[in-house]
């Protein structure tokens, strides 16, 4: 039997699926994995102003804020993708992400304040786990990696149902989805991703096998918005804080965990290629942006410890 | 203005200057000059928020955690780093020296002994509300705390939150006239079960479905709503009628997932209360119309909707308004007269915090500085009495005569 429970957060829809024998207990085990998932929405909303993200915005420029573990540890996260991705994850792109418009559509596009961005300004300390702003004016948006945040702390709850649960898939906004267990009789979960078109090469489908494991996608134009005239991508490019202009059309990652395949899903698609520093635990996707990235990579190949899980197809 | 008052005062405003860099003045949190250790009892959900919300407070420290349940004291361990881990509170009362006070967020029906033993080791006590789940439990906390001379506020957070307060001083000074109804609704879709790791512990867990101990939607949520009603009104109940069955969740559960109270107030206006566990349109809020308007509130925003004949206030001129189908509602925002002028209006909709935060800074301004206490255990146990007699009618379908002299003074 199968029980689906659903909710909206973090201005998309979530949805689990629980697999096993008893429909109260999986409804049961649903819920409150949704539970967390709705409380994270509240603690990480840049929308809401009594969230406690909304709370470090406001006063760690001026001290420092102290954090829950599973909020510091989401930081430390932030700062481990940061450094391996050649700062191209950055989540102190907040005033940015003001400035543009994406925290309020009816808001001017106002000139947006670089020297507030850099993740290097973002200091957390260990023994105290608190998080402090070098810099005063600072702000975090977490957009890129809290939904998978959400996810894994969700997946937990779901875990600890000892036995009632055999297999499970979560998913926020189809952009990020997490699998627990297998199917009866199969390796893992089967995702379908849809490869945009790119210069000489076609549209194309690429087929992944989850088995505890996640899987996130980012496309340049996932969550834009239009200003002047303008389509601005919601993927900000650190040093000119600004819309990124380079990276890829599209870049997926699959992950052990859900917060590291949202962030890494980013950070590849803002670099447009997988950096040195990333390590075997995490495959990556990449579709290219520009012709002459399209026409040298005539095919595209997963790279990463589990490249092989990943089949490309062509649209027919 | 005793010294503890004055430092505090001074501390608040010393951290309002540190704050000035930041876009807003508005959302700062309060800061000790001395540290102050607390302990919670009952870490489930309830109590993680709490602990939460307690972080945020400088200087203060949750010393010490207890919970019954092994799974649950872990998780509430990760949101205070250092705190001591107990499973019985009496061994923490005893073993919690340096504490100064106690939060209780077990279920309702242990609050009882938990509140009575702190308030004995002489610890401030705040008690999340409903106060208990019998009337007689209610009246033992209210004497525990008489006896004790200690602070004990009851949570219910109506009485701290910033927009409850400003609506309040509205409808004080007249700003919708006379009271003729008050309406009130918490509609959320849940089975308001929770998931047992251990199957013995199936029963304890899910209390609020136990209809040996729950007083069912009507007590556990109905309380809090009952609570904005006599505030606002400034009256007391006299007789509730009540109907409920379950509509939704048929797994065998006896307690209504969906109710309906009205309650009658001694000047005869009535309260119409609304609480389902199936259907989440509107959530929860509160809603007091008057002759020369209407405030609804939901937690962390308010309104004012002005009767056409209602005379126009100087400071409407730069009122923010919302629009909800044909009616036009004014922000009912904190500190609006100084945003304005700032330019910053917008920035002050809604709560910088959720109600929670307020309702425990007013308990640690009680604690600390001797702050009159936001909501007495008396005023608890008179919204919990409305709440445990509401869910008497709902279950017996009988109208339900409150005696007066649960709500008489001192």
């Amino acid at each position: 039997m199968i029980v689906r429970r659903a909710t909206f957060a973090m201005g998309t829809r979530f949805e689990i699926a629980l697999a096993g024998e008893e429909e109260r207990a999986l409804g049961d085990v649903a819920e409150a994995a949704l539970a967390e998932i709705e409380e994270w929405d509240r603690k990480l909303s840049v929308f809401c102003r009594d969230s406690l993200l909304a709370h470090v915005n406001r006063t760690a420029g001026a001290r420092p804020v102290r954090l829950d573990e599973d909020t510091f540890e989401l930081l430390q996260a932030c700062l481990a993708v940061h450094r391996a991705s050649e700062g191209a994850f950055d989540v102190t792109v907040g005033p940015a992400m003001r400035a543009l418009g994406f925290h309020d559509a009816a808001a001017p596009l106002a000139p947006a304040a670089a020297c507030f961005i850099g993740s290097d300004g973002l200091l957390l300390d260990e023994e105290e786990r608190s998080v402090r702003f070098a810099r005063p004016g600072m702000a975090l948006d977490l957009g890129a990696i809290g939904k998978g945040h959400a996810l894994d702390l969700a997946a937990s709850v779901v875990r600890q149902a000892n036995g009632a649960v055999h297999a499970a898939l979560l998913h926020g906004g189809t952009s990020t989805v997490t699998s627990i267990g297998q199917p009866p009789g199969r390796e893992g979960f089967d995702v379908a991703v849809t490869l945009p078109a790119a210069g000489a090469l076609p549209e194309r489908r690429a087929r992944v096998t989850l088995s505890d494991e996640s899987l996130s996608v980012s496309g340049r134009f996932g969550r834009s918005i239009e200003k002047d005239g303008e389509r601005l991508s919601h993927v900000i490019d650190p040093t000119t804080a600004r819309p990124i202009a380079g990276g890829a059309l599209l870049a997926a990652a699959v992950a052990r965990s859900a917060r590291e395949s949202d962030a890494w899903s980013t950070a590849l698609l803002a670099l447009g290629r997988r950096p040195q520093g990333l390590g075997p635990d995490v495959t990556s996707l990449i579709v290219p942006l520009d012709q002459a990235g399209a026409a040298r990579a005539q095919k595209l190949r997963a790279a990463g410890g589990r490249a092989a899980a990943f089949h490309c197809w062509e649209c027919q | 203005m005793n010294e503890t008052t004055r430092r505090l005062f001074l501390q608040q405003a010393g951290g309002a200057a540190a704050l000035a860099l930041t876009p807003s003045l508005a959302g700062r949190t309060l800061v000790l000059d001395e540290p102050l250790q607390v302990a919670l009892v009952g870490a489930g959900r309830q109590g993680r928020a709490i602990l939460a919300e307690l972080q945020k407070i400088e200087g203060l420290k949750v010393a010490a955690i207890c919970d019954s349940d092994a799974s649950r004291l872990e998780s509430g361990a990760r949101r205070a780093p250092g705190a001591r881990t107990f499973a019985d509170h009496r061994e923490l009362l005893a073993q919690g020296e340096g504490l100064a006070a106690v939060i209780v967020a077990t279920p309702t029906h242990r609050h009882r002994q938990v509140v009575e033993d702190a308030l004995a080791a002489g610890r401030h006590v705040y008690c999340e509300a409903p106060l208990a789940s019998t009337i007689a439990d209610c009246q033992a906390i209210v004497a525990a705390a008489a006896r004790s001379g200690r602070v004990c506020q009851a949570g219910l957070h109506g009485r701290s939150n910033p927009i409850y307060k400003l609506a309040h001083s509205f409808v004080r000074s007249g700003a919708i006239r006379e009271v003729v109804a008050l309406r009130a609704q918490n509609h959320r879709k849940t089975s308001w079960r929770t998931p047992a790791s251990d199957p013995a512990r199936e029963r304890e867990v899910n209390w609020r479905l136990d209809p040996e101990v729950s007083i069912g939607l009507a007590g556990e949520c109905g309380t809090h709503q009952f609570d904005v009603a006599h505030w606002f009104h400034g009256k007391y109940p006299r007789r509730v009628r009540g109907a409920g069955a379950v509509r939704m969740h048929q797994d065998g559960r006896e307690l209504a997932d969906t109710v309906q109270c009205t309650i009658s107030f001694e000047d005869g206006v009535e309260l119409l209360y609304d609480a389902t566990l199936a259907n989440s349109f509107e959530g929860q809020y509160e809603q007091v119309a008057g002759t020369m308007g209407t405030i609804k509130l939901c937690g962390t925003a308010g309104w004012l909707f002005k009767e056409a004949d209602a005379v126009t206030q100087g400071w409407e001129v730069y009122a923010n308004r919302q629009q909800f189908h044909n009616e036009e509602g004014i922000t009912l925002i904190a500190d609006a007269t100084k945003l304005a002028a700032q330019g910053k209006l917008k920035e002050g909709i809604g709560l910088p915090h959720p109600p929670l935060y307020y309702a425990l800074e007013d308990f640690v301004k009680s604690v600390v500085a001797g702050a009159p206490v936001a909501c007495s255990a008396a005023e608890g146990m008179r919204a919990t009495a409305a709440g445990i007699l509401a869910d008497q009618a709902v279950r017996s379908g009988a109208t339900v005569e409150i005696d007066p002299s649960l709500f008489e003074e001192g």
